[in-house]
């Protein structure tokens, strides 16, 4: 496997190591270290690296130019917010500090160039020197000819530079409408099952056989492979869920080599932990005092999705209800639902074809403060006075976020807004006030 | 060694003029000044020299005007002109010619003290920019198409200009009686571009230059401004103001010291005329800076006369609020494009009976540009670039013929022949057939507008019919930005992907005649 990363340039040694830091990402480190060449010579213009998340792009690379000690600048496109920092962060790794302070207050793109060029001529290139963009999707957001000029920056500095982007986005919706300096393209493709297995396997407990890891490992990716593929995520659940794994060892229960009673055990917790901590509902330090707990209550405590229950004022419920209902119900067949006499039902009528399908999947549908008022009326049962306070716990809730306001062009006259919350959401609030909200929604007539 | 010789000329009103003539050997010169000439002096050569220290204290308006040198015997002779302009009141008339005499001593004193012990070059006080001057002379025309090329250059603007002889005769009417009368005012000129009225009102001013110095009219004062030349309107109020003082001010206070200076009267106060060129670029939202412009000339004292220049005709009602449009007045002038009667007529004159074009191929060029534009600059660089052609095609460089009818029309093709069809048939095969499958799609969809999607399932199909392999979702985005690159077609941010609506830049029979023609 190591005979992929060769390379005339460097000793076989060191590239032994190199690739034994790099598992499973053999044919992309030889392919990447073939397109940079040796130290001296010159190497591609630009190179775009893609992958999907946590498929090795950044590791790979910095595994090859800090192993093979290569002049190299890391700059993460996010924490560079304009470009004054990211010209400051290339050129303090490349050049040092003074090289850094040369800039001037506010700098354009001009001005990194000069003072590159100015650099150089003091201290030309022995090596090739790198710029590693982190997150370069975020390049596009950045000033329109910053692309553009990082992709031919060895044209324009006029040095032995080699500009590396890294991206989980495809070149195709990079390029910039004027044109541009086509970059070479570079896939990581994902890890495949094996793989992932393999490079899981590699960080095995010290007190406990490598063997006994690996069908761990194994019984993890059989639950979570088909939702998660991310390594670093299988990393994460693989270290958290280990201690349970271990625990009929420790007891003495089972031997290691009792692999069924080991799955048996193991399985309902990791199905569990789908649900929980997968979705971080409960955090990972919660979901360890829980397995040092006992075994029983592993999802009795309440996620963060169950603590989305909110107390509020009794008028407040019921607009917040009328809202829903406005929000859901055809203004149509208000007068079917909230009127005492309203004259004669005709059922085949009354279902119109078109409004066949559920309300509730097309989202909520905007209502005028008019509307709202005449269903709350409706719906609360004593007489309320149209008072003050009515209204401002209308706006209240807006800025609560459980209605929302809908075209901010009017304030005062006929405001309009839509519900915001969930049907679970007001179904609870409506038992508080013992209101039955289903029987009075279109969709589940 | 030195003759001096002084003449004298007595002018109407208080003025006087002198001009004085002395020669002097070349050695003479000061060799800081040779050097600053940066070459051997040429015996037909003209240069300034300038020494303004010495004549401040005369009202001298041309402090010394052109040196030439001449051959006088067997020694190299400079030949020196100073002219003087001074006021009777100031200084009588024995005292001028002492002073004078004191003046010209000093000069030949230093300049012989200079010659003979250069000292170290003392830190200029007004230095004036200027620009590398070349180590070789410019070549000279070697054969009759280069004479011919020399004169047809743009820049090479002839002393009168043909076929411009009623509009000249109006600017300068108009501008000579604002001059006599002491009053001010304003002119509007339009034209579309290349139709000569900036170098008709340079004509104008260089002949009214011209009859003040021979005393016919009252002296006055040209300031030129460019609104294309200026990044903010209100500088103009800085451009002016040091043209006509030499003072540099902010744009805030150098408007307020204009408005001073137009609005109190003073005596011996000289008309100034200001050209403003490109008046267009001028326009700020308030107007305040056309406003004032045209406002000034109305003062009683302020004796401004202002010519603006501008393409469209219709400027002042189109842009100007009426209060600036008013101040304008109605003194327009609009230059005609130029029939190609008009244009043979230009080229002819610039040629000046150099023989180097047959008379058909130049009446095709001026007919072909009439048509279209009616410009000059046009129709000069079309002439230029068929000598060219008829340099290039020549079997050998020494003899070169006419420029003829073949060559002509090559240079028209090159300079109006559409890009877009020729970038279509150079476009690769996917890319022909990519603009095929836009506008398939186009007639399918009876639209001018579809996404890349419907684009590329078109695309696909033709590939298929065509017995090529199709191509990936990637290579279409890449061929589709391509063509976007190059404004054949017009694209959404590439950031859509395959939601990006195309449209076409070019017509849909260009592309049809462009696949066709092989």
């Amino acid at each position: 496997m190591a005979a992929l990363l060769q390379h005339p340039c460097y000793e076989e040694e060191r590239l032994r190591r190199v690739a034994d830091k790099l598992p499973c990402r053999e044919v992309q480190a030889g392919t990447l270290l073939s397109v940079m060449g040796g130290p001296e010579q010159h190497s591609f213009p630009s190179i775009f690296i893609y992958g999907h998340r946590a498929s090795g792009k950044s590791h790979v690379i910095h595994m090859l130019l800090r192993e093979l000690e290569l002049p190299h600048a890391t700059v993460s496109c996010v924490e560079c917010v304009s470009v004054a920092l990211l010209f400051e962060q290339v050129l303090l790794s490349l050049f040092g500090c003074d090289a850094a302070s040369l800039l001037p207050r506010s700098p354009s793109l001009s001005d990194f160039v000069r003072i590159y060029r100015q650099q150089c001529s003091h201290s030309p290139a022995v090596q090739t020197r790198y710029i590693v963009m982190e997150k370069a999707e975020l390049l596009r957001d950045m000033d329109a000819n910053l692309l553009p000029a990082l992709l031919r920056l060895q044209e324009l500095v006029q040095d032995n530079v080699t500009v590396i982007l890294l991206s989980e986005i495809v070149w195709d919706k990079f390029r910039p409408n004027t044109g541009c300096f086509e970059p070479l393209q570079l896939h990581f493709p994902d890890y495949s099952k094996g793989e992932l297995q393999q490079i899981l396997a590699q960080d095995s407990h010290p007190s406990y056989s490598a063997e006994l890891y690996s069908s761990y490992i194994n019984i993890l990716l059989g639950v979570f492979y088909s939702v998660c593929r991310d390594l670093r995520e299988l990393r994460h659940l693989a270290a958290l869920n280990f201690s349970k794994f271990c625990e009929p060892l420790e007891e003495g229960k089972v031997k290691e080599s009792d692999t069924h009673k080991l799955w048996r055990n193991i399985e309902p917790h990791l199905k569990k932990a789908m649900q929980t901590v997968y979705l971080r509902e409960v955090s990972s330090v919660q979901w360890e005092q829980l397995q040092q707990m006992e075994e029983k209550d592993t999802g009795a405590v309440r996620g963060l999705s169950a603590h989305a229950h909110v107390e509020l004022p009794y008028y407040s419920k019921f607009l917040l209800i009328a809202a829903y209902l406005a929000s859901y119900n055809p203004a149509r067949t208000d007068k079917r639902f909230f009127v005492k006499h309203h004259g004669k039902v005709r059922k085949t009528n009354f279902l119109k074809k078109h409004e066949k399908t559920s309300n509730h999947l097309l989202g909520p549908k905007p209502f005028p403060l008019d509307r709202l008022l005449a269903i709350f009326y409706s719906v609360v049962d004593s007489r309320v006075a149209p008072t003050a306070s009515i209204f401002s716990q209308i706006s209240s809730l807006v800025t609560l976020q459980l209605l929302a306001q809908v075209g901010h062009d009017d304030q005062i006259d006929a405001p309009k807004y839509k519900c915001a919350v969930s049907l679970d959401f007001i179904r609870a609030i409506s038992r508080t006030v013992n209101f039955d909200i289903v029987k009075y929604l279109y969709d589940f007539l | 060694k030195v003759d001096v010789s002084a003449k004298w000329k007595l002018t109407s009103g208080k003025q006087k003029k002198a001009s004085v003539q002395w020669y002097v050997r070349v050695s003479e010169i000061p060799t800081g000044k040779i050097s600053l000439l940066g070459r051997e002096p040429h015996p037909q050569e003209v240069f300034y020299y300038e020494s303004r220290s010495c004549v401040d204290e005369v009202d001298a308006e041309s402090i010394i005007s052109t040196v030439q040198v001449k051959l006088r015997g067997r020694d190299l002779y400079c030949r020196m002109r100073l002219q003087f302009s001074f006021h009777l009141t100031e200084l009588s008339f024995g005292t001028f010619i002492d002073f004078l005499y004191i003046q010209i001593l000093l000069i030949l004193t230093e300049s012989s003290l200079l010659s003979t012990t250069p000292n170290t070059p003392r830190t200029p006080r007004h230095i004036t920019p200027s620009i590398p001057s070349r180590s070789l002379p410019a070549r000279q025309p070697a054969n009759v198409l280069e004479e011919a090329r020399t004169r047809l250059h743009v820049s090479a603007v002839p002393d009168s200009l043909p076929c411009r002889e009623q509009e000249f005769q109006d600017v300068y009417s108009f501008v000579e009686s604002k001059i006599m009368d002491g009053t001010g005012g304003c002119m509007y000129i339009s034209g579309v571009p290349g139709t000569g009225k900036t170098a008709t009102v340079h004509e104008v001013m260089r002949c009214l230059q011209h009859a003040s110095d021979m005393d016919e009219i009252p002296p006055f004062h040209f300031i030129e401004i460019n609104g294309m030349k200026m990044t903010d309107p209100h500088q103009a109020y800085v451009q002016i103001l040091q043209k006509m003082t030499g003072q540099k001010a902010t744009a805030d206070h150098a408007a307020a010291l204009l408005e001073k200076r137009f609005s109190s009267p003073a005596p011996r106060k000289e008309t100034t005329v200001l050209l403003v060129d490109e008046l267009d670029l001028l326009w700020t939202r308030k107007q305040n800076v056309m406003y004032n412009l045209f406002d000034w000339p109305t003062r009683r004292h302020a004796r401004l006369v202002v010519l603006t220049i501008a393409n469209t005709m219709d400027l002042p009602e189109r842009i100007m609020i009426n209060r600036v449009a008013s101040r304008l007045g109605l003194t327009r002038m609009s230059f005609q494009p130029y029939s190609f009667k008009q244009l043979q007529q230009i080229i002819m004159s610039r040629l000046n009976k150099v023989k180097a074009f047959e008379e058909d191929a130049l009446q095709l060029v001026s007919r072909k540009v009439a048509a279209l534009s009616g410009d000059a600059r046009r129709c000069l660089d079309i002439c230029r670039r068929a000598t060219e052609i008829c340099e290039h095609s020549a079997p050998n460089p020494s003899s070169t013929g006419l420029v003829g009818m073949s060559h002509v029309m090559e240079a028209l093709n090159e300079m109006f022949s559409s890009a877009y069809v020729t970038a279509i048939k150079c476009a690769s095969v996917q890319e022909q057939l990519f603009l095929r499958a836009v506008i398939a799609e186009f007639r399918r969809l009876g639209l001018e507008e579809s996404t890349f999607q419907q684009v590329f399932v078109q695309h696909q199909a033709l590939c298929r019919v065509e017995g090529l392999q199709p191509i990936t979702v990637s290579e279409g985005l890449a061929v589709c930005q391509r063509l976007g690159a190059c404004r054949l077609l017009l694209l959404e941010p590439s950031r859509l992907g395959v939601q990006q609506r195309v449209r076409l830049n070019v017509s849909q029979d260009d592309i049809l005649y462009a696949l066709k023609a092989d």
